[in-house]
């Protein structure tokens, strides 16, 4: 009983300290080197706002964070004090962060995964080159199928906020596409600016790249070889992106929306206009099951007369994205090589459970899960889209030429973005001219559907 | 190898099919004067040779040839480029000039092939490429012509670099312009002593040297360029200044008059 009592009373404590009536009188930052003081100042402002203690401490994590998004210190740690000396307020406190900056060299290296081939990419970075969160970049790719390419990034915070950024890039890119008969090289630049707003984040980039694209053999289609060449593409590009979901790679609940518009059509010879959407819909079930629903779409159209170069046209098919399919083996094909459609969509459901009888359950087993899917998807082209065409006999003919596949399998998690996954799939629906991949499919990859 | 032995025993079941297509870039804006030399040969040939074809004007003709120089022929499945490959590959389907040569005039034959190859051909690659004067104000700007800023700087001068490459490979880079006319006046001279006052190269009938030498002596004859000196030099020889005219009359005229 009197154990009980105690509690109460300490609660109590901790009630009325935070929400005692208090002010931060002093914010003291410790460590700062080459960091200039105005980028500091901004960030730690809300804190002065602070009218009790509670609010003092939520508002000391979250200044924290912002620091920590600056992307500078590779430390920082709070300490909130009462405010001591001669000035100081009974309800004063000082609030103190003792960080500790990133080295002016960084160097790294990360392995990347895309759908089924795999790169690595080295890294230098300067992180806080001026002062003010300033970042230079210099990185070099290496990957499967000849993929080759360097680039070199500046980015920096607008007026110190860690929510809005500038960035600036410059690169060389080179890769085949197997699938489609081609290699291309790219040499590009853009610049992008990111921002948060009440829908989500934004990122709006202008981008101009010299595309030169080139057969590789005597093997491909002349469909492809037609398009060989140099391009020019100079385009704007919107990408919205708004994730409520837990985790990236085995979401138990929340959901993830992105957009992207593409205008290619400010100077250049590549014109068109692109949009896309991708949702994603997750739902917990009783016995740690998780029903996924996704759905996916895009359409590019040529500005002016034009056509859409191959490079910019969609594909659709994969072990990642229409299961049962070989990789972007869905849609118009000539001589084995992929077309690519100017419009696509996919849909598919997933039934996410614990692996049968759960072995290691709480650790090892739960990077994996059992996956029961039905994917469905179309892609193709739209001559002369319009809208009035939208009526009965297209809705069919629509209908008619959509794939389907279904099947099950076991999904692995590879750390926080990557997954992989081994199935056994059934493509039921098929047109002529796909290529289609029945049986056991494995797949490896950070984008999937 | 196995693969094209292959094929050029399946494409020899059809003689020569309709649609036969040669590309090249656009003439008029675009193409440079070695690439419309070299176009012009195999199209001589091909009159020569009485085979129906159609020209397609490609701004990327270059990009899309596989041996990444043009002109090339798009027939059935097949891609051929480049002058003597066409040559060659004509002949499996049947069709040839030499046939009633004798062996050393095959191979007298084959021997003036490559001298144009090695003169006629490095020459112009020195003329428009290497000739500052030339450069700039001819061959930079046809060939960027059909592209935006920066790639009609770009491309030219990634070509330039190119050419520059193939000429020190053949030792003319370093050669001065008056070197690089007097082998085209040797060349010319051994032309001009070959043919005589024969009518064609070996006699009353033409062969690809005959279409090879129409298509790289008229062009120089006829390209409007900052320098003359080619001109000037292939203008001493009359032999050869009348058998382009003969050519010129023979397989020109008629296809200029059913425009």
């Amino acid at each position: 009983m009197n154990g009980n009592e105690e509690v109460q009373t300490l609660h109590l404590d901790w009630e009325t300290l935070y929400s005692k009536p208090a002010f931060v009188q002093r914010v003291l930052v410790s460590g700062l080197k080459r960091t200039k003081d105005d980028i500091i100042t901004k960030n730690v402002k809300p804190l002065l706002q602070a009218e009790n203690f509670g609010d003092i401490v939520k508002k000391a994590e979250a200044v924290s964070d912002r620091l920590q998004q600056l992307g500078i210190f590779s430390r920082i740690k709070i300490e909130i004090d009462t405010c001591k000396g001669a000035n100081a307020n009974d309800n004063g406190y000082d609030v103190r962060y003792v960080v500790q900056e990133s080295g002016r060299l960084k160097m790294g290296y990360y392995t990347m995964v895309g759908q089924n081939d795999g790169s690595l990419e080295f890294n230098f970075r300067s992180p806080n080159v001026l002062g003010r969160a300033e970042e230079v970049k210099l990185d070099y790719i290496y990957g499967t199928k000849h993929t080759r390419g360097f680039g070199l990034s500046l980015k920096k915070p607008l007026n110190g906020n860690p929510d809005t950024w500038f960035g600036a890039r410059a690169y060389r890119e080179q890769g085949d596409y197997p699938w489609s008969g081609y290699k291309e090289t790219d040499h590009g630049a853009g610049l992008d600016l990111s921002f948060l707003s009440l829908l989500g984040n934004h990122n709006l980039r202008w981008e101009g790249v010299w595309r030169d694209l080139r057969c590789l053999s005597n093997l491909s289609s002349f469909r492809v070889r037609e398009q060989a060449g140099h391009s020019l593409k100079s385009s704007l590009i919107h990408t919205y992106v708004r994730d409520t979901r837990d985790d990236m790679v085995l979401p138990t609940r929340g959901t993830l929306l992105k957009m992207t518009q593409e205008y290619a059509g400010i100077g250049g010879n590549a014109n068109f206009f692109k949009h896309g959407v991708e949702f994603q819909a997750n739902q917990a079930l009783p016995l740690s099951s998780v029903v996924q629903v996704c759905l996916a779409g895009g359409i590019v159209r040529p500005l002016r007369d034009t056509t859409v170069n191959i490079t910019d046209r969609y594909f659709l098919g994969g072990p990642l994205t229409l299961r049962g399919f070989n990789k972007n083996g869905i849609g118009p094909h000539s001589d084995g090589n992929a077309l690519g459609g100017d419009v696509y969509c996919m849909g598919g459901l997933h039934l996410y459970t614990p692996l049968p009888f759960r072995p290691g359950s709480g650790g090892f087993g739960e990077l994996f899960r059992s996956h029961f899917f039905v994917n469905a998807g179309n892609c193709g082209n739209v001559e002369n889209f319009s809208l009035d065409q939208v009526n009965k006999e297209n809705w069919k003919a629509f209908q008619n030429s959509l794939r389907l596949s279904y099947g099950l399998g076991v999904v692995l998690r590879l750390g926080s973005l990557a997954r992989l996954e081994l199935n056994y799939v059934l493509p039921v629906w098929k047109q002529a001219g796909d290529s289609a991949s029945p049986g056991v499919q494995l797949g490896v990859g950070i984008s999937f559907l | 190898m196995l693969m094209e032995a292959v094929k050029i025993e399946m494409g020899a079941t059809e003689r020569w099919p309709d649609n036969v297509k040669l590309y090249q870039q656009y003439q008029a804006e675009q193409i440079t004067f070695p690439d419309y030399a070299a176009s012009l040969s195999v199209k001589t040939f091909l009159y020569m040779c009485g085979l129906e074809f159609s020209t397609v004007p490609k701004i990327n003709a270059e990009e899309m040839s596989p041996s990444g120089r043009v002109p090339f022929i798009h027939i059935g499945p097949f891609l051929v480029s480049e002058f003597e490959p066409i040559v060659a590959y004509v002949q499996t389907r049947g069709f040839g000039l030499n046939d009633d040569l004798t062996d050393v005039q095959k191979s007298e034959l084959k021997a003036y092939i490559k001298l144009i190859g090695s003169t006629l051909v490095n020459a112009e690659l020195y003329l428009s490429w290497l000739v500052p004067e030339v450069y700039e104000k001819v061959t930079k700007a046809r060939y960027g012509a059909m592209y935006a800023w920066p790639l009609n700087c770009i491309l030219p001068y990634q070509k330039f670099l190119s050419v520059q490459k193939q000429l020190a490979a053949s030792e003319w880079k370093n050669k001065t312009f008056a070197e690089v006319c007097e082998e085209v006046e040797t060349c010319c001279q051994a032309l001009n002593d070959r043919l005589g006052t024969q009518n064609f190269f070996f006699g009353k009938k033409p062969t690809e040297l005959d279409a090879l030498v129409f298509g790289h002596i008229s062009t120089l004859l006829t390209t409007d360029l900052p320098r003359n000196e080619f001109a000037d030099i292939i203008r001493r020889y009359d032999n050869l200044l009348v058998f382009l005219k003969r050519i010129d009359a023979e397989y020109f005229d008629a296809l200029r008059n059913s425009y």
